[in-house]
């Protein structure tokens, strides 16, 4: 051991030692992975992240156009009310603080369904693009949860009567072929909850509420 | 006997650690070849390219999202310098980060709560349905709709806000928010009132989740109450294409 050659030896295999132990945390640590999904799995996970990225690269494009509009306007000494409006307009209508009105769907719902159903509901609408919410005229926002026993639920600490809607703005023809695919949400609800019934219908003009909920944060401070 | 040991002891101590080292490397070699065993059944030809897919278009989101976010706080910067009408402009400025602020377009810091999910580790019994040892978005976002009644007021999970149109689903195995693919274990993070843990553990919903979930069928949920969470803001669409605003809100101060 006292000649460099065995050390030599020694720090190799210790080398080699400390690279398979680490690739063997490192295998067991991806085990839940991307690696555990099976081909049709993958498929859909791929193509939700097609979507989003195309919606991220749209969404990028109008943010981008909207800064070289204020730097041009800022540039020229022209004022930047207008954008500050529109911005004003378009994220408070989008986060629930403004009334807002389109086309979509409206689902009735009667009979006992439990709260997590209702929750079930808003987020497939969400998942396939509903762009605004609303229980019983209550407007859906960051915080809205349907509660209560099936038959005494409530939003908001308003009571659902029997029955109540869900009314949701998006694309009508995508929502209502969405919610009404064979084993899509209506199905599984009407197959958890037999005494359910659920009625969907497209909607030409559906009006929206703004949220009376005080969405300003009270214990957290804004990071700006 | 004594033959034996005098042989032993003739041993140099260097060949005996290096025996060891390499009895190690032979059983963490063995490891390696048998952990990779059971993953090579499950590996076609049309798998490896979905997979190397998905981590890319992955990747690619979490640039998108970071130059999205970057765009965003540049527009912030402009605006709040206020060209035009001062009054009118800071006024409309506040508005609008005020906004901003209650949409979760802007990262939040305060106290709160951090819950970590993970799968059971408990062997299902025979009959169960295996799946249900392991975390599924219904579990999430039971545990995201507890903190909301709770009394929180920003949550994230894995970092993916929570904002008026986060979806959270399942994929096979894995789940989604905000379209985003995430990986296990999940960590549910919520700014909060004081005692937000103990409004959460004391309610009816979180106790029937305790109840169905991890005492149930081992799910596996820790937390931790911390003086200093941040909750990041949202990355990613806020465009209406069917939605159109009735007011533009609060008319600015003249």
């Amino acid at each position: 051991m006292r000649t460099p050659r065995n050390q030599f030896s020694l720090a190799i295999v210790a080398a080699i030692l400390g690279l398979l132990v680490i690739v063997q945390l490192r295998t067991q640590s991806t085990g839940a992975g991307l690696e555990a999904l099976s081909a049709p799995e993958l498929t859909v996970l791929v193509a939700n992240l097609n979507t989003r990225n195309d919606q991220l690269r749209a969404e990028i494009a109008t943010t981008d156009q909207e800064l070289r509009d204020l730097q041009g306007a800022k540039a020229r000494g022209e004022t930047s009310v207008d954008q500050l409006r529109l911005d004003l307009a378009r994220v408070r209508a989008w986060t629930g603080l403004d009334a807002v009105t389109g086309s979509g769907v409206r689902v009735t719902i009667s009979g006992p369904i439990a709260a997590a159903g209702v929750q079930d509901l808003l987020n497939e609408l969400r998942n396939v693009g509903a762009e605004a919410l609303s229980v019983a005229d209550v407007r859906v926002v960051p915080g809205t949860v349907v509660a209560g026993p099936p038959g005494s639920l409530s939003v908001e600490n308003r009571t659902l009567s029997d029955p109540f809607q869900v009314s949701a703005i998006g694309n009508s023809a995508t929502l209502t072929g969405s919610l009404l695919r064979a084993s899509g949400i209506v199905a599984q609800l009407a197959a958890t909850f037999p005494q359910v019934q659920l009625t969907v219908v497209p909607v030409d003009v559906l009006r929206l509420p703004a949220t009376t909920r005080n969405l300003l944060p009270a214990h957290g401070t804004p990071q700006l | 006997m004594t033959a034996a040991r005098r042989l032993l002891r003739s041993i140099p101590s260097w060949q005996v650690t290096l025996a060891v080292a390499l009895l190690t490397l032979g059983f963490l070699i063995a490891t390696q070849l048998q952990t990779e065993a059971p993953r090579a059944r499950y590996t076609s030809n049309e798998r490896i390219p979905l997979v190397e897919t998905a981590h890319e278009l992955q990747t690619q989101q979490d640039g998108l999202k970071q130059h999205l976010l970057d765009l965003r706080q540049q527009i912030q910067t402009i605006e709040s310098q206020g060209q035009g009408s001062a009054v009118l402009s800071h006024d409309l400025d506040s508005q609008v980060r005020q906004a901003r602020t209650d949409a979760g377009l802007i990262a939040l810091q305060g106290q709160g709560l951090v819950l970590q999910l993970r799968d059971s580790t408990k062997p299902s019994s025979p009959g169960d349905n295996p799946t249900d040892y392991a975390i599924a978005a219904r579990d999430v976002r039971t545990v995201v709709e507890q903190l909301w009644l709770a009394g929180a007021e920003a949550v994230a999970v894995n970092n993916e806000r929570v904002t008026v149109s986060t979806a959270i689903i399942d994929i096979g195995g894995s789940v989604l928010v905000n379209a985003a693919y995430l990986s296990p274990p999940y960590q549910v993070s919520a700014i909060g009132p004081a005692g937000l843990f103990d409004q959460l553990n004391g309610s009816a919903g979180f106790r029937k989740f305790v109840r169905t979930r991890v005492e149930a069928f081992g799910i596996q949920v820790g937390f931790a109450e911390l003086k200093d969470v941040t909750i990041p803001a949202y990355a990613g669409v806020i465009n209406l294409r069917y939605a159109r605003p009735e007011s533009t809100g609060p008319s600015p101060a003249p």
